[in-house]
């Protein structure tokens, strides 16, 4: 009992400190999408604790983020492009104040106004990268360079996509020839109908960490972020990053500040601290995606700079398409969709 | 009422008890059965009016199958569970005292460990190049790797693996109470072996099954992490169809009309189970 009773009063004596309590960021990004040396050297320079949660899809953060609306649990988070346009009109997010961000000026300026924030009133971008093909070229033999060449039967059982519906339909619809985001109902079917020959070949969908499937030597070929190629080069040096003919899937992955955020101060230093030349560098040598800080790629170790997984050349971006938003209407037309291949209709 | 003052620990149970119940079982579920009977909005998730339209999308083909699939892996599971578990409950209501103690404890310790975490560790063990492929190559047992990941197989094994012990712990109860001299009096009277087993034990072990296939069969259908980790995601569950109606599809009255959909089915189950109870009551054990 006396135990309790010292318990207790060490409780009150904790709480009554909380004033001194340092600093708290809660940040809320995709897994592996953060060397965790960035967020400790953070933390040594400023004191300021970070809370790193992770997400496996965009699905998941707007979810969380629009339920715990009120309850301002998160203070940074990290969307894919068109999520920023979806998020910023339904008032989820907080406006990012440009006094407080050191060195938005060093950003590519072909990554900022960008349709889906045109005045990056809401957005500073944070990566951005490629959706193209990986081949393990220990046992693939021969060329693969579009997307169609996936539905070659020598890949049966032996192919893996990502487990987005909305980058595996784009799949199809660049290989149909449309656009990968399209809203025309007739093109998405013709797309269902396409997958469906795709789906004796697929050993596993996977957006969680791609590369895996191919590392546990149960995939050789298929989808992959290309970060995740550069990753899983170091594990199986086989592992080749295609650019497909009819276009990469891209995007950009924008640091947002929730509207209720608890400590938006922190987020404005997080970012400006990202955005340093030589954090920014880090992380992309770290992570294997491209980084929009235009200073940081003169730092990169050359082997990275000059890694074309990483830094496509201008003709591996012919074709390249961003994702939009494609509006609820046809969204449910795709879930219909989505659900019939999985379920092998 | 008066009794009630006069014992407050007790008044101090049934509250927290009845509270527990109303805040976190009912309250919830009520919310579910309100979100079902709601129009789809895609900015605020739900609205008004009301509507049935969720069920009447469950009457898609495409769902029966689902369900059917669902329906014939969970049961596999529950067979398998069923057979690994009878015996081993069995067994285990007849060691000595500590060594009960230490087998149920090594039973319970998985549990200690998030589910989620040892389903991956299952992946590890199951992948191409993974420990048990390895070992069997090594043992020179076979050739090449055998496929074993991304299968259904995987996926039976993975909820086998989360779910038995759901299975042993009401069976091992039911043994527990089983009473020697009943089956004394059995062989008394003449029965062999096969015809105690089939006419007394299991009779009289039938609610710890019941109970057993209710907590295994129903979790089964709804564990969305284990085919989407071990089966590649190609297998839809109940559980995967709901998981993708709230996020993906952003359908909440639908995925909150399956998930009821599923409560029913456990209702059901519920009530088989005490029709059988009831059974046995009347043959006057």
């Amino acid at each position: 009992m006396k135990r309790l009773v010292l318990a207790g009063v060490l409780a009150l004596g904790l709480s009554g400190c909380s004033s001194e309590e340092p600093q708290v960021l809660n940040l809320y990004n995709w897994s592996e999408y953060m060397p965790q040396e960035v967020l400790d050297r953070f933390t040594d320079e400023t004191g300021i604790q970070v809370v790193y949660t992770t997400y496996d899809s965009n699905e998941a953060m707007y979810a969380r983020l629009k339920l715990l609306d009120d309850s301002a649990a998160y203070d940074l988070a990290v969307p894919s492009t068109y999520y920023v346009s979806k998020m910023s009109n339904e008032g989820l997010l907080m406006a990012v104040d440009p006094s407080k961000i050191e060195g938005f000026d060093s950003v590519d300026p072909e990554l900022v106004n960008l349709p889906v924030d045109p005045e990056n009133k809401y957005s500073v971008p944070y990566l951005w990268g490629t959706t193209g093909i990986a081949v393990d070229t220990a046992d693939v033999e021969g060329d693969v360079t579009a997307w169609a060449d996936l539905w070659d039967e020598r890949f049966q059982g032996r192919l893996m996509m990502t487990n987005d519906m909305r980058e595996v339909f784009h799949v199809a619809l660049r290989v149909l020839g449309y656009s990968g985001n399209s809203t025309n109902p007739e093109e998405i079917e013709a797309a269902y109908n396409k997958l469906t020959e795709l789906m004796l070949s697929v050993r596993t969908f996977n957006s969680d960490a791609p590369r895996m499937p191919y590392l546990e030597g149960e995939t050789d070929v298929g989808m992959i972020w290309n970060g995740e190629a550069v990753m899983g080069r170091e594990a199986l040096p086989a592992l080749e990053y295609v650019y497909p003919e009819e276009g990469t899937i891209v995007w950009l992955d924008s640091f947002v500040i929730p509207k209720n955020a608890k400590n938006p101060d922190a987020a404005h230093q997080f970012i400006s601290f990202v955005l340093r030349p030589e954090i920014a560098a880090l992380i992309s040598e770290d992570i294997g995606y491209a980084t929009p800080v235009v200073p940081a790629r003169e730092l990169l170790d050359e082997e990275v700079a000059n890694d074309r997984a990483s830094y496509p050349t201008p003709e591996d971006m012919v074709n390249a398409e961003f994702q939009t938003d494609i509006g609820d209407e046809a969204l449910q037309v795709y879930a219909k969709y989505w659900e019939m291949l999985k379920s092998g209709q | 009422m008066r009794n009630l003052m006069q014992q407050p620990f007790r008044t101090a149970v049934l509250v927290l008890v009845w509270g527990w119940l109303l805040f976190l079982v009912l309250t919830p579920n009520l919310l579910v059965v309100g979100a079902s009977l709601m129009t789809r909005d895609p900015a605020t998730f739900i609205s008004l009016p009301l509507t049935l339209d969720a069920y009447r999308q469950l009457l898609n083909p495409l769902y029966l199958d689902v369900f059917l699939n669902s329906l014939y892996m969970a049961a596999m599971t529950t067979l398998i569970c069923l057979l690994v578990g009878y015996p081993f409950a069995w067994a285990l209501s007849k060691v000595g005292k500590r060594h009960q103690v230490l087998l149920i404890f090594l039973l319970v310790v998985p549990f200690w460990t998030n589910s989620l975490v040892r389903t991956y560790a299952l992946k590890l063990i199951l992948a191409t190049n993974g420990l048990l492929n390895n070992g069997l190559m090594a043992l020179g047992w076979i050739d090449e790797p055998v496929q074993l990941l991304y299968t259904e197989f995987a996926v039976i094994i993975g909820l086998v693996y989360l779910l038995l012990p759901f299975m042993i712990l009401p069976l091992y109860s039911v043994f527990e109470d089983l009473r020697e001299d009943l089956l004394r009096a059995s062989h008394d009277l003449g029965a062999g072996r096969l015809a105690t087993f089939v006419h007394v034990i299991v009779p009289l072990t039938l609610p710890g099954v019941l109970a057993g296939v209710m907590l295994v069969l129903l979790p089964a259908m709804g564990l969305f992490f284990v085919p989407d980790i071990l089966g590649g995601s190609r297998n839809l569950l109940v559980g995967n169809v709901i998981k993708n109606q709230f996020l993906d599809a952003r359908n909440w009255p639908f995925g909150a009309a399956a998930s009821i959909m599923l409560t029913l089915a456990m209702a059901l189950l519920m009530f088989a189970h005490k029709l059988s109870k009831r059974r046995i009551g009347e043959d006057g054990v």
